[in-house]
C-alpha cells in the first residue's frame, strides 16, 4: 500500500539545514495497521506529511497503492490526497464554523460528487461514529471526543485505503480515547490500511506492527499482532461491505 | 462548486464584520467616485442627438484672411460665415433640411400690466431648425417654410418662458411684444435642455437653449444685431449692424444642413466648393480651398467639447479606485492568512492549489460586487447632488444619469477592485505549504 525507499527530507531555515528524514524506508501493506512512536523531533510528523503529500522531499522514491508518487503536480496530489488518503490529526482540524454535516461533506465536495451522493455518505458516516443526533452542531458545540468522532466520519465517508492518523487520541481522556481506538481498529478490519502515530504504548500495541522512528529513521520494528498476509485489504474491504 | 463558493464567502463576511466591513467601504468609496466622475464624463461625451449625429453636418467655409490663417495648427476653417455667404449657402436644396442660425436679445413686453419688460436672448434661424435638432414641442409647432421667405412676425417660445407669461396654458395664437413687433405664438416648446447645445456648440456648448426662437429673415426688417460672436479680419463700416456686416468679411452666423446619404453630403460640398471658386474670381476666399461639412461628433472633438478636465478627472477617479483597492490589500492579506490552518485542513482534505485560489477569489469579489453595490447606492447620491445644481427648472429628465451601460461599469470597476485587492492575497493563502499550519489549528 505505502513504500517509501531512501526519502530524505531537509528543512532549511536561512543557513541551517535540519534532515527530517534521513533514508527513511518503510512498506506498510495493504489492511496492515502499523504504529509510529518515537521522541520529539524524530520525524514522526514529517513521515506522515510526506506520506499524505503535504509536503515535498528531496531524495527517494514514495509508491502509493502501486503508484509512483514522489513527482507529482498539485492537482494530481490533491486528487491523490482526496480520494486515497484520510487525515485524522490529534487537534481534530475541523472547520470550525460548519457543523457537522459540512465539516464532513468538504472533502467529498472537492471530489465533485453529485449532491444526493454526498448526502448517502454524510449520514451513513455520520451514523457509524453515532452522531445522526448531532448533525448540524458546529465543533464548538461538541466534546473532543464527539468532535475527534467527526473528523474520523469525514474519513469514512471519504472511503480512502489509506488512512493516516497524528496522535488521534492525544487530546482525549481514556474512556475517549479507548473508544477511538476502538473505531480505528474496526475501521482497519473493514481492510483499510493505518498508519498512527502516538505516543501511548497501550495504543501503539493494539496495531499488527509498531515501529520506532529516531533521528528520521526506522530503527526497530515489532510485530505486535499477526497480519494475515493471506488477504488483501481489498479483500478486507469487500467482506466488511 | 462556484455556489458553493459564494457561500463560503458570505459566511467569511459575516464571520468578521468589521473588518468585512472596512473592506466593502474603501471599495464602496472607490467605485462611486470612479462611477460618478466617468458617469460625468460618459454623460458629456457621449452622441448628443443619436440617430441623427452623422446626418447633421456643420458647414464651414474659409473666408478668412490670405496672411494669417484662422487656425494655424489645424489649418480648420473659421467656425462662423459671413451674412452673404450664408445667403448662398441656403440657395442650395441639395441638403434635406439646412438652418442658418444666430443670437440676438430682444425685450419682451408681457401682456400683464403685472410684469414689467425683460430682455431675453433669441435665436434667429429657420424653420428646418426645429426638426433637424429633434426639438420637442409642447403645445403648436415651429412656423412654416413660408413665414421664413415672407418673413412673418411668429415666434415660437420656451415652456419656461410660456409658464411666465401664460401661466403654462396653450398659447399658440397668442400675441407677444419683442422689442417693436407683435408676434404671434405658433409653438410652444416642451421643456428641453440638450445635454449639449449642438446648435451652438462655438460658443458655450453647455448653455440652455434660448427662450425665443423667431425667423432669421426679421433680422434686416428689424434691424437687428447679433449678441454672439462676431469676428472680422476686414476693416468695417456702417451705421447699423447689417450695414457693417454686408461691407465686410464678418464671421457670425452657425449653419447645419441635414443629408439623408454621403452621396447629397458630397453635391453639396461640391456647390460650396463651386461658389467659393466663383467668388475667388471676384476677389474673395483667398486663401487655399479649404471647405468643410463636420458631422456632429466630429464637430465635438475637433471643438473638444467635452472638457479636457471630465476626461482628466474620469481617468484620476479609475486611479483612485486602483489607490482604493491597493490600499485594501492588507486587509485582505491579514483576513486570509488568518485562517491559514483551516486552508491547510482543506489542503489535507484535497483541495489543490487553484482550489483554495479561486475559493478566495470569490470571497473577494463577492466582497467587491457587496462594495460596487454600495457604491453605486453613493454615486446614486453624488450623481442627484450634482444634477441638484445642473438641473434647469421645469425639465424632468436628468442629465446625469446611470445608464445600463454605467450600470454594467460600475460592476465591473467593483470586480475590478475586488480582483486587485484579492489576487495577491488569494495567491498569498493558496501557496502556503498545507503541512505548515495543519500541528497549529
Amino acid at each position: 500500500m505505502l513504500k517509501m525507499e531512501n526519502i530524505t527530507k531537509i528543512y532549511r531555515t536561512g543557513l541551517v539545514e535540519t534532515r527530517a528524514l534521513r533514508d527513511f524506508t518503510l512498506e506498510v501493506r495493504e489492511g496492515e495497521f502499523v504504529t509510529i512512536t518515537g521522541p520529539s523531533g524524530s520525524g514522526k510528523t514529517t513521515f506522515l506529511n510526506v506520506a499524505g503529500l503535504l509536503d515535498a522531499f528531496e531524495h527517494g522514491h514514495y509508491f502509493l497503492d502501486g503508484a509512483d508518487v514522489s513527482r507529482l503536480s498539485d492537482v494530481q496530489m490533491s486528487r491523490i490526497r482526496n480520494e486515497k488518503i484520510g487525515f485524522i490529526f490529534q487537534s481534530f482540524n475541523l472547520i470550525p464554523d460548519l457543523d457537522v454535516f459540512d465539516n464532513v461533506d468538504v472533502p467529498l465536495r472537492y471530489r465533485g460528487l453529485p449532491a444526493k451522493e454526498r448526502k448517502e455518505r454524510i449520514e451513513s458516516a455520520v451514523a457509524r461514529v453515532g452522531l445522526s443526533s448531532r448533525m448540524r452542531h458546529v465543533p464548538s458545540q461538541l466534546s473532543g471526543g464527539q468532535q475527534q468522532r467527526v473528523a474520523i466520519a469525514r474519513v469514512l465517508a471519504g472511503d480512502p485505503k489509506l488512512i493516516l492518523a497524528d496522535e488521534p487520541t492525544g487530546n482525549l481522556d481514556t474512556a475517549m480515547a479507548r473508544e477511538i481506538m476502538d473505531l480505528l481498529e474496526q475501521i482497519n478490519e473493514a481492510g483499510t490500511t493505518i498508519v498512527m502515530v502516538t505516543h501511548n504504548p497501550e495504543h501503539a500495541a493494539r496495531a499488527h506492527r509498531q515501529l520506532h522512528i529516531a533521528d528520521g529513521r526506522v530503527i526497530d520494528f515489532e510485530r505486535v499482532t499477526p497480519f494475515p498476509l493471506n488477504r488483501t485489504g481489498a479483500e478486507s474491504r469487500q467482506a466488511a461491505r | 462548486m462556484l455556489t458553493h463558493n459564494l457561500w463560503l464567502a458570505w459566511k467569511s463576511v459575516r464571520r468578521n464584520p468589521i473588518l468585512s466591513f472596512l473592506i466593502i467601504a474603501g471599495i464602496a468609496l472607490g467605485v462611486a467616485v470612479s462611477t460618478s466622475f466617468v458617469t460625468v464624463w460618459h454623460v458629456l461625451a457621449k452622441d448628443p442627438i443619436p440617430g441623427k449625429s452623422d446626418r447633421l453636418h456643420y458647414v464651414r467655409l474659409d473666408s478668412w484672411d490670405p496672411v494669417q490663417p484662422w487656425d494655424e495648427e489645424d489649418n480648420a476653417p473659421p467656425p462662423l460665415l459671413t451674412y452673404q455667404d450664408m445667403r448662398a449657402a441656403m440657395k442650395s436644396d441639395i441638403p434635406v433640411r439646412k438652418a442658418a442660425m444666430a443670437q440676438t436679445a430682444l425685450y419682451v413686453y408681457p401682456g400683464s400690466p403685472d410684469q414689467r419688460p425683460f430682455r431675453e436672448a433669441v435665436r434667429l434661424t429657420f424653420s428646418d431648425f426645429f426638426p433637424m435638432f429633434d426639438v420637442p414641442f409642447q403645445y403648436g409647432s415651429g412656423w412654416s417654410p413660408a413665414a421664413d421667405a415672407k418673413p412673418e412676425a411668429v415666434t415660437v417660445i420656451s415652456s419656461e418662458l410660456n409658464e411666465r407669461l401664460f401661466g403654462g396654458r396653450d398659447s399658440v395664437g397668442e400675441r407677444l411684444r419683442l422689442a417693436d413687433r407683435e408676434f404671434r405664438i405658433v409653438g410652444v416648446l416642451a421643456p428641453w435642455r440638450p445635454k449639449v447645445l449642438v446648435y451652438d456648440m462655438s460658443q458655450n456648448p453647455y448653455a440652455e437653449p434660448e427662450q425665443i426662437f423667431i425667423p432669421f429673415n426679421l433680422f434686416e426688417p428689424m434691424a437687428l444685431s447679433a449678441t454672439g460672436n462676431q469676428i472680422t479680419w476686414t476693416r468695417v463700416d456702417g451705421n447699423t449692424f447689417m450695414e457693417r456686416a454686408r461691407n465686410s468679411e464678418m464671421i457670425w452666423i452657425g449653419m447645419w444642413a441635414e443629408f439623408d446619404n454621403a452621396g447629397q453630403r458630397q453635391a453639396y460640398l461640391d456647390f460650396l466648393n463651386a461658389y467659393v471658386n466663383e467668388q475667388k474670381k471676384a476677389g474673395r476666399f483667398q486663401r487655399p480651398l479649404n471647405n468643410r461639412l463636420t458631422a456632429v461628433v466630429d464637430l465635438m472633438e475637433e471643438w473638444e467639447v467635452v472638457p479636457r478636465q471630465a476626461k482628466a478627472l474620469a481617468v484620476i477617479s479609475l486611479l483612485f479606485l486602483v489607490i482604493a483597492a491597493l490600499n485594501l490589500i492588507g486587509l485582505f492579506l491579514g483576513k486570509f492568512l488568518a485562517r491559514a490552518s483551516v486552508v491547510g485542513v482543506r489542503r489535507a482534505l484535497g483541495a489543490s492549489r487553484r482550489a483554495i485560489f479561486l475559493q478566495h477569489l470569490v470571497e473577494c469579489e463577492l466582497i467587491g460586487l457587496i462594495g460596487g453595490a454600495c457604491g453605486l447606492l453613493l454615486s446614486l447620491g453624488t450623481l442627484a447632488l450634482v444634477n441638484r445644481y445642473y438641473q434647469p427648472a421645469g425639465v424632468e429628465e436628468k442629465f446625469f444619469t446611470l445608464d445600463p451601460g454605467m450600470m454594467l461599469a460600475a460592476i465591473g470597476f467593483a470586480l475590478l477592485a475586488g480582483a486587485i485587492a484579492g489576487v495577491y492575497p488569494a495567491w498569498r493563502i493558496c501557496s502556503i505549504p498545507p503541512a505548515r499550519h495543519l500541528k497549529n489549528q
